[in-house]
């Protein structure tokens, strides 16, 4: 019978850092016994933080897999990049009837977005404004977080790879939910500071009832005045496309359809418009250019008045001085024929 | 709710104020075919300081109105007020035979 050999996996496991510890001898495989070589210096050392999750991925309060969830952190990414936002109540629409308003909408703005560029404007947005219906309470929730959620101090830095040992061992990592270093939409901090009832946004009143959302994704008047002509038009300053250049906006399935939709407001860049509101929003002429030209002309008007009331109070003293002397050398020739 | 009875809307309210909840909860009852069937709806929007209350008018097919002040009331109460006279219309149908 042939001597049996015992192998033992641990001493076979290939060690390229340790090879040249083991002293020769100690390979003889039919005398290598139970003598694991001590652990060398650089084994010692602590082991890096891991963190139990993907970077992208910190752990959120509510499961992450549900739907809600997911909706939540979509609300709350479309309130933070669209500055604009108008909100609309819509009453039992149909499919169709979306599909058509869907349509006109995005033809009309294809329209605004040709003649922008034909005239050299930048800001052709035209494909990233939607039309889309909402879950309101979800929506109200994610409107609380990005309102009044707003996160300071040193976050997890999640670029550091913690899996890789050169990581340091006093990097900042957690596991835990509980842990105050997550500040993410929908980390347990941000859901404490969003049920804060004393909070009130201004919006709040807003959310009852089924709601759906026009997203801009920049403060463009002329895209909302498009917009506002065709989901809420109003006589002589938002007018509806004239049935000649455009016969598809008076099919019924549009006409139907416009007749369920109300708008009830806007958000514009953090602030609340109401309807009035959203209107003079819309009425800018020319959009930011626009606004620019119309301030530089009002300071000019300003410090021409100012150079005018400037003058005006050295001129005005000047009279008064001038009509003295002159009041004065009458006299004078008065008096001087009696002496 | 029932709509069968119902020839005319008019609904009033501030979509800023809390209490225009049960104006616009009823809005999204009446069901999609509602203005095709030949129900006039009409609904107008107050500004935003205004401090007037939620009205709702209500016209029925045998001419009777109902006017209802939304301020104090709940949607599941509005709901009942109108269903109380539509139950009533539908019964008289019911027995004439139509």
């Amino acid at each position: 019978m042939p001597p049996r050999i015992r192998l033992q996996p641990r001493v076979l496991r290939l060690r390229t850092a340790h090879t040249s510890n083991i002293p020769l001898g100690a390979t003889y495989a039919s005398l290598a016994t139970a003598t694991t070589p001590a652990p060398s210096v650089d084994q010692i050392r602590a082991v890096p933080p891991v963190l139990r999750y993907p970077p992208t991925q910190p752990p959120s309060h509510k499961p992450p897999e549900v739907r809600k969830t997911q909706l939540h952190r979509t609300y709350q990414s479309v309130l933070k990049s669209s500055p604009l936002i108008l909100l609309f109540q819509h009453n039992n629409v149909k499919a169709v009837e979306w599909m058509s308003l869907r349509r006109e909408l995005a033809t009309a703005l294809q329209k605004v977005d040709a003649e922008r560029a034909k005239n050299g404007q930048s800001g052709l947005i035209a494909d990233q404004i939607k039309f889309q219906v909402i879950t309101t309470s979800i929506f109200a929730s994610a409107l609380r977080v990005v309102e009044f959620f707003k996160p300071e101090g040193s976050a997890v830095d999640h670029a550091q790879e913690a899996t890789d040992p050169r990581t340091p061992t006093s990097a900042q990592t957690s596991n835990e939910v509980e842990d105050e270093v997550f500040q993410h939409g929908l980390s347990r901090r941000a859901w404490e500071v969003a049920s804060n009832k004393k909070l009130k946004s201004e919006l709040e009143p807003l959310f009852a009832g089924p709601l759906a959302l026009v997203t801009f994704p920049a403060v463009s008047p002329q895209h909302l005045k498009t917009v506002l002509s065709i989901l809420a038009p109003v006589k002589g300053r938002f007018d509806a496309p004239k049935r000649r250049t455009t016969p598809s906006y008076y099919e019924p399935e549009v006409q139907l359809g416009l007749q369920k939709l109300m708008l009830l407001g806007a958000r514009v860049e953090g602030k609340v418009f109401d309807t009035e509101g959203t209107h003079w929003v819309g009425g800018i002429e020319g959009g930011i250019d626009g606004l620019r030209a119309q301030l530089v002309h009002m300071l000019q008007g300003v410090s021409g008045s100012l150079t005018g009331a400037l003058e005006g109070a050295s001129r005005s003293l000047y009279f008064t001085v001038e009509g003295r002397r002159m009041d004065m050398e009458e006299k004078e020739k008065g008096d001087a024929p009696a002496e | 709710m029932i709509t069968r009875f119902l020839t005319d809307v008019r609904v009033k309210f501030n979509p800023f104020s809390k209490r225009a909840k049960p104006a616009r909860l009823f809005l999204s009852l009446i069901p999609p075919n509602a203005r095709v069937d030949g129900m006039k709806i009409e609904t107008k929007m107050l500004p935003r300081t205004s401090k007037e209350p939620a009205t709702l008018d209500v016209k029925f097919k045998d001419g009777k109105e109902m006017k209802l002040e939304l301020e104090k009331m709940r949607i599941t109460e509005v709901m009942e007020e109108v269903d109380r006279h539509s139950r009533v219309l539908a019964r008289k149908e019911e027995l004439t035979g139509n």
